[in-house]
């Protein structure tokens, strides 16, 4: 037994820093003892760690989740280029039961991070816009699959870049998403046509608005259709970060300065 | 006073033993109608939700650890002023005590040192849940000069309560009150001084949320600045021109007014 301890020795030598994926308080405590930069990435910082990154999603796919700690970890300076890293993790349990080892500049920043983070909108309001979509994804609406899009942060300037296509349904309403009420609302609103336009505190600006603007040198993947380039098109022209449910394969993905950022399986959540 | 009359009435009906029988009497049933108002109001108590909301106060944990709970301190201690006026009717009834003299003083006494006994009880525990609910409200403001506040609040209510009590039991508190006014007082002014912003702002607000006279997205100029409306809460509006974010107090917009640009 020894010498299989000797083999999976090499995965823990000379690493600069351990990241624990939600871990319990009395894991954690086992290592503060240990000579180790010890960082922890969940959703709440629950054991009162020094270093912590925070999870916006329950990333079920590890490598998401590593990727984001990854792009934490670096955002907060946590960790430097070239260090190596070792990653502890749930996957089929709730217990620990996978190790990793990364090193920091395999991953080539994608902002996932940056999108949670940095983005105009608060962290808290573009997680509950993805949770919506997630479900609407999940779900469909009455069982039909649909598509939806979400242009969140920098409302006043989409509002500019944008006209009605009919009456907006939340005109004088102060709405915030996050209310379960309100997601239910967005869901059933999710059957008209155009977009939903949402504040940076999270106010739903507008529903039905038409997009429109210069889609000119947006480059997003082929075989998209016309509600990615609209949303990849009004992240290049305004500050706002798009959320978009497709309608033909049901996939989420976000958008940020006119690229596409992150791409979720709503069935694996 | 009718009362004094009670012994000699007795008297005066039955004979002399007739009147120590009485007595007996009156103290058996002065046990059962304590016990029987010791399980109505722990009963009343637990009904109107006491037990869950005293849960996890200092004065709750502290009872608890004597075996007992604060709905039961109360309940007991309605159970033994009741007694305790029971056995001293059965002593005048049995002219064992100098009447006179227990009748005026103690009966008038006793109720009130029974509510001031209850005001302690009530001032500890609002006390210790004004400062819970006030320190969960201030949990997100990582400062640490916040945490003043909640002891404040909590002994501003155990000032309260004791001031309370203690005029019940009659003990001149003329020094105190004068005291608690000062504090309210200057607390009222600070307060208004402090928010008075605020509550102008807020007020504004409130009108610019109802009648919505520009939304998010409207060109605007407000005094000398001008751009696109980003946002409006209760307080502020956030209106940004290239680059340029202002956070304008809404009672501002209300005295400038707003000036709508359309092209």
């Amino acid at each position: 037994m020894t010498e299989l301890g000797e083999l999976v020795e090499d995965l823990v030598t000379d690493v600069d820093a351990v990241f624990l994926f939600s871990p319990s308080g009395s894991y954690f405590k086992q290592f503060e003892e240990i000579d180790v930069d010890v960082v922890v990435v969940a959703t709440e910082n629950a054991v009162g760690a020094e270093q912590f990154v925070e999870l916006p999603l329950e990333f079920t796919d590890v490598i998401g989740r590593v990727r984001f700690g990854l792009e934490g970890a670096h955002g907060q300076e946590l960790v430097e280029d070239g260090d190596e890293i070792l990653c502890i993790s749930k996957v089929f349990d709730d217990e620990m039961d996978t190790v990793m080892r990364v090193s920091s500049t395999e991953f080539t920043q994608t902002g996932v991070y940056d999108l949670f983070v940095n983005s105009r909108a608060e962290p808290s309001v573009i997680r509950d816009v993805f949770e919506v979509a997630v479900e609407l994804g999940k779900k469909g609406q009455k069982g039909k699959p649909v598509g939806a899009l979400f242009v969140v942060g920098d409302a006043g300037k989409v509002m500019n870049k944008s006209r009605p296509l009919s009456y907006n349904p939340f005109e004088k309403s102060h709405v915030h998403v996050g209310d379960p009420i309100v997601n239910v609302m967005l869901k059933e609103f999710s059957r008209l046509d155009g977009a939903f336009v949402i504040s940076d505190s999270g106010k739903i600006v507008s529903a039905y608005r038409y997009l429109e603007p210069s889609a000119e040198g947006v480059d997003i993947p082929k075989g998209l259709g016309a509600r990615h380039m609209a949303a990849g098109a009004i992240t290049r022209d305004t500050n706002a970060t798009a959320i978009v449910l497709s309608e033909s394969d049901g996939i989420v993905r976000a958008f940020k300065g006119g690229e596409l950022i992150l791409e979720l399986d709503p069935e694996e959540y | 006073m009718a009362a004094l009359d009670w012994p000699e009435f007795v008297r005066s009906v039955f004979s002399q033993e007739a009147a120590f029988y009485l007595s007996v009497a009156v103290l058996v049933v002065g046990v059962v109608v304590a016990y029987g108002v010791w399980r109505w109001v722990h009963g009343f108590l637990a009904r109107i939700g006491v037990p869950d909301a005293v849960e996890g106060t200092p004065f709750e944990r502290t009872a608890q650890s004597l075996g007992t709970s604060t709905a039961g301190i109360i309940a007991q201690l309605a159970a033994l002023f009741v007694y305790i006026g029971m056995v001293i009717t059965a002593l005048s009834v049995a002219q064992l005590l100098d009447v006179e003299f227990f009748w005026s003083r103690l009966t008038g006494y006793l109720p009130r040192l029974f509510i001031a006994a209850l005001a302690i009880i009530v001032g500890l525990i609002a006390g210790d849940k004004a400062a819970l609910v006030v320190s969960d409200r201030l949990r997100s403001i990582k400062l640490p000069e916040a945490g003043v506040l909640p002891e404040l609040v909590k002994y501003s209510i155990f000032y309260i309560a004791a001031l309370v009590a203690l005029a019940q039991i009659g003990v001149a508190t003329s020094a105190l009150l004068i005291l608690l006014g000062a504090y309210s007082f200057g607390l009222i002014l600070l307060a208004g001084l402090a928010f008075k912003d605020l509550l102008a702002a807020g007020a504004a607000g409130v009108f610019l949320m109802l009648n919505q006279p520009y939304t998010i997205g409207d060109r605007v100029r407000i005094g000398d600045r001008q751009g696109v409306v980003q946002e409006i809460d209760m307080f502020v509006t956030h209106v940004e021109d290239e680059g340029t974010e202002f956070i304008i107090p809404n009672q501002r917009i209300f005295r400038d007014g707003v000036t709508r640009v359309r092209d």
